[in-house]
């Protein structure tokens, strides 16, 4: 056979065979690549109607395209003997790497959710495989698995299977295939016609074997597991098996197709819940004797970064979970970690290393409503609290819809953290998170009523602390404006002098201004920087009184301002076109930067697309890192994030194809130190900390300030 | 009184992993069962009812084929062998 021409595909090895068929490898002469050529001996079991049906069948299953379907390419035969040319496919069998004791629960959730995608697929076409099992699924090295022989068991006997279903485990040693006999669905033996749940059903057994190294239904003899399969209840799955995996496999193994998952895209559903954070590890969970839920999560099935000492870590959220970006300190290399949390959107992130820690606290808001979650361990296990920790108390008849906004106490105050809400307020904590209260202050002011929400909702999205002055905050609204406190938060009064509302009959209220963004820089807390709704300002008496700043930008409109971590008269904002069309301008993707405070203002647009680029920046999408050069990110709501590792002369993008980005954040991982907090998020510790930890500043009287 | 919730996927870690969980307790109301199945399963509770009580915007429960929010909302009642649904709402982007 070797050398023979197969269509228009040479056979070049063979590389493995059973007892009804040969399998190939050949090279497709015609289109110049490696492909998997199955050759069904003559008399296996096929009379002439048999084989004209397997050919139909095959073709019709040529039509699969699917990342997670091994594609046919061709069908014919030769000699009488019927071949099929495929993708070659090199990796190993889910049987052979179940042997023994099986997979991580992680890798049986990654491999279920593909092999669920794939008979999603097919179903959806029709085809139903007839002959799931663990030896007809093959994943290669890079975790990517691939699902043979979709179509080809319809009219086949069991000895045909066998040898059609033979992969290249093959190769890999196992030379024998197990029988089809422990997948099939208890409907299959009492002779009832098939659909696709009887898929889902030897889903679950592929998912029982990947999970524990065994079949759920086992015996000497056929009998023997045909009976187990059709009255016998799998032996249950403890740790690490996590309990929500356990519950999809008992699904799928309902004797009656009724009781099971009625569509292949409902168990993908459900293995991915359980790897978005369902799962319990019982190296984690402190109680895990108790009854109820975990206190930790670990999140086994997400690929994390491998966080080192010096590294620079970026921490994106978006709308439909978070990512964990590190590189080293050079910025050119990101490995990427997550996502985390599947499906929920995570609008704040921060990085706190205060008192030793390496601690990452994340929002996260969906459906089932909207926590704070903390990882101690850079993403691989994360707090999941029974009670929600943030919550309005009773009497407010309020309820949180989302949190916008993890600010950092001082560094000599590790347990004290802000957060900033919708509906707008402040919550503080001064045990590191375990109980949260409502700054009363500013909920029961007398302006609330009054506060109107803007287009995100009604969000308390800045809070600045003033690194000098312990008892003086700063926090934004939109849309309510900016409010002051000199009392640690017991009273609050506007500052918005000069800021317009252009929505409102009175375009400079006391209160009310839809503001976007503030910006403080920790050496110069005096004065702030504010992206409002229309409007670019700085203040420069602690927010008595507001200068309009907006010389020379495309607009005045947009929504994140960040300072420069090292230069107090440096700022950078993304403009957008305008209210009403909230895209970058003109469909040029440009930052703009000042260095002198706002006098004038330049574009910074080397490497970022300048042609069909309608892209909009939200609010806490932008933000700097602490090294020097400065190191200058943002997101869009396309999912594209860009960085620049030269305070913004060039710039790159890190990725693209990301869900809407909402947040971005970065940290220095410093190693344990206690001493020095470098993280984008602003803590009062800055103005000591960060600012003699680096060797270069650009003074700030290096340029002089135009004040208007 | 025994009653049947089916508890959705996202929620089952909290549910000790089981997607039906039955409750024997007298209940004349969906927040009566409901009460019956936060002692049970306290975790559940935050994730389904708001901190005023009410039931999330995007969450769905259902007696039988009945979505409540037509029936009297947590107030509707239930009867013996009721079974709830907690079904997240087809919405959002």
């Amino acid at each position: 056979m070797i050398g023979q021409v197969l269509g228009h595909c040479r056979i070049t090895a063979k590389i493995g065979e059973g007892g009804m068929g040969v399998v190939y490898r050949a090279y497709d002469e015609l289109l110049h690549r490696d492909v998997a050529v199955k050759v069904v001996k003559k008399g296996a079991g096929l009379d002439a109607s048999s084989s004209q049906n397997l050919l139909q069948e095959a073709r019709a299953s040529s039509s699969l395209s699917h990342p997670n379907i091994c594609a046919i390419h061709e069908v014919g035969e030769t000699e009488g003997d019927l071949y099929i040319v495929m993708e070659l496919v090199e990796g190993k069998s889910l049987y052979t790497m179940s042997a023994g004791t099986g997979l991580p629960p992680e890798s049986v959730l990654r491999y279920g959710v593909q092999i669920a995608s794939a008979l999603s697929r097919a179903h959806d076409r029709g085809i139903i495989h007839r002959d799931l099992k663990t030896a007809n699924i093959v994943a290669t090295p890079e975790g990517l698995v691939k699902v043979l022989d979709f179509g080809l068991a319809r009219r086949m006997g069991g000895g045909v299977l066998e040898a059609l279903t033979m992969s290249f485990s093959a190769v890999q040693g196992a030379s024998s295939v197990s029988g089809t006999l422990p997948y099939m669905a208890p409907e299959i033996l009492r002779g009832e016609s098939v659909d696709a749940r009887g898929d889902l059903w030897a889903l679950g057994v592929v998912l029982y074997e990947m999970a524990s190294g065994r079949l759920p239904f086992e015996g000497r003899t056929g009998f023997e597991i045909s009976t187990a399969i059709m009255r016998e209840m799998p032996k249950p799955l403890g740790p690490p098996v996590p309990p929500g995996l356990w519950a999809i496999i008992q699904r799928c193994l309902a004797k009656e197709p009724l009781q099971r998952y009625q569509r292949a895209s409902e168990v993908q559903a459900a293995l991915e819940a359980v790897q978005s954070g369902a799962i319990v590890s019982p190296n984690v969970a402190p109680d895990q004797d108790q009854p109820g839920p975990p206190k930790m999560t670990t999140m086994h099935s997400v690929r994390h970064a491998q966080v080192k000492k010096g590294d620079l870590l970026l921490l994106i959220g978006t709308t439909k979970g978070a990512f964990i970006l590190r590189s080293n300190a050079q910025r050119a290399r990101w490995e990427i970690g997550g996502p985390y949390f599947h499906g929920h959107a995570v609008y704040a992130l921060a990085y706190d290393d205060r008192a030793g820690q390496h601690r990452i606290w994340a929002s996260t808001s969906s459906y089932w409503g909207t926590l704070l979650r903390s990882s101690p361990d850079f993403g691989k296990s994360w707090t999941n609290p029974q009670e929600a920790p943030i919550r309005f108390p009773a009497d407010t008849g309020t309820s949180l819809k989302n949190i916008w906004q993890i600010t950092l106490g001082p560094a000599d105050e590790p347990n004290l953290l802000y957060c900033g809400v919708e509906p707008a307020a402040l919550f503080e904590t001064r045990d590191a998170g375990e109980t949260w209260t409502l700054v009363r202050g500013l909920f029961d002011h007398p302006h609330r009523p009054r506060w109107l929400p803007g287009n995100g909702g009604l969000a308390l999205h800045s809070i600045v602390l003033d690194p000098a002055n312990k008892q003086r905050m700063y926090i934004a609204i939109s849309s309510g404006g900016v409010y002051r406190t000199e009392d640690g938060g017991s009273t609050w009064t506007a500052q918005n002098r000069g800021i317009r509302a252009v929505f409102m009959p009175d375009h400079y209220p006391e209160f009310g201004q839809c503001v976007h963004k503030i910006a403080m820089h920790p050496s110069r807390p005096g004065r702030l920087f504010l992206q409002n709704h229309w409007g670019l300002y700085r203040s420069d008496d602690a927010a008595e009184n507001w200068t309009d700043i907006a010389n020379g930008v495309p607009s005045d409109f947009g929504f994140p301002i960040v300072m420069h971590p090292h230069n107090p008269d440096c700022v950078y904002i993304i403009p957008v076109d305008s209210d009403e069309f909230r895209c970058s301008c003109e469909g040029r993707l440009r930052v703009y930067r000042t260095r002198n405070a706002g006098a004038t203002w330049d574009p910074l647009a080397r490497g970022l697309p300048q042609k069909q680029a309608y892209e909009t920046i939200l609010r806490d999408a932008m933000t700097t890192d602490s090294l020097d050069p400065a190191g200058i990110y943002f997101g869009t709501r396309s999912g594209q994030l860009f960085g620049s590792r030269d305070e913004g002369k060039t710039w790159q993008r890190i990725l693209e194809g990301l869900p809407s980005i909402v947040c971005v954040r970065t940290a220095v991982v410093d190693g344990g130190s206690a001493s020095t907090v470098r993280s984008s998020t602003t803590t009062r510790s800055d103005v000591t900390k960060s600012a003699p930890s680096h060797k270069t500043h650009r003074s700030s009287s290096r340029t002089k300030t135009k004040k208007k | 009184m025994s009653l049947t919730f089916h508890i959705p996927g996202a929620l089952r870690e909290f549910a000790a992993g089981q997607s039906t969980v039955k409750i024997d307790s007298p209940c004349k109301t969906v927040a009566d069962a409901l009460s019956a199945l936060w002692t049970a399963y306290p975790a559940l509770r935050d994730r389904i009812l708001n901190e005023q009580g009410q039931l999330r915007q995007h969450i769905n429960i259902f007696i039988g084929n009945e979505n409540i929010r037509y029936t009297g909302g947590l107030s509707s009642p239930i009867q013996d062998s009721s079974e709830i649904s907690i079904v997240p709402a087809v919405s959002g982007g």
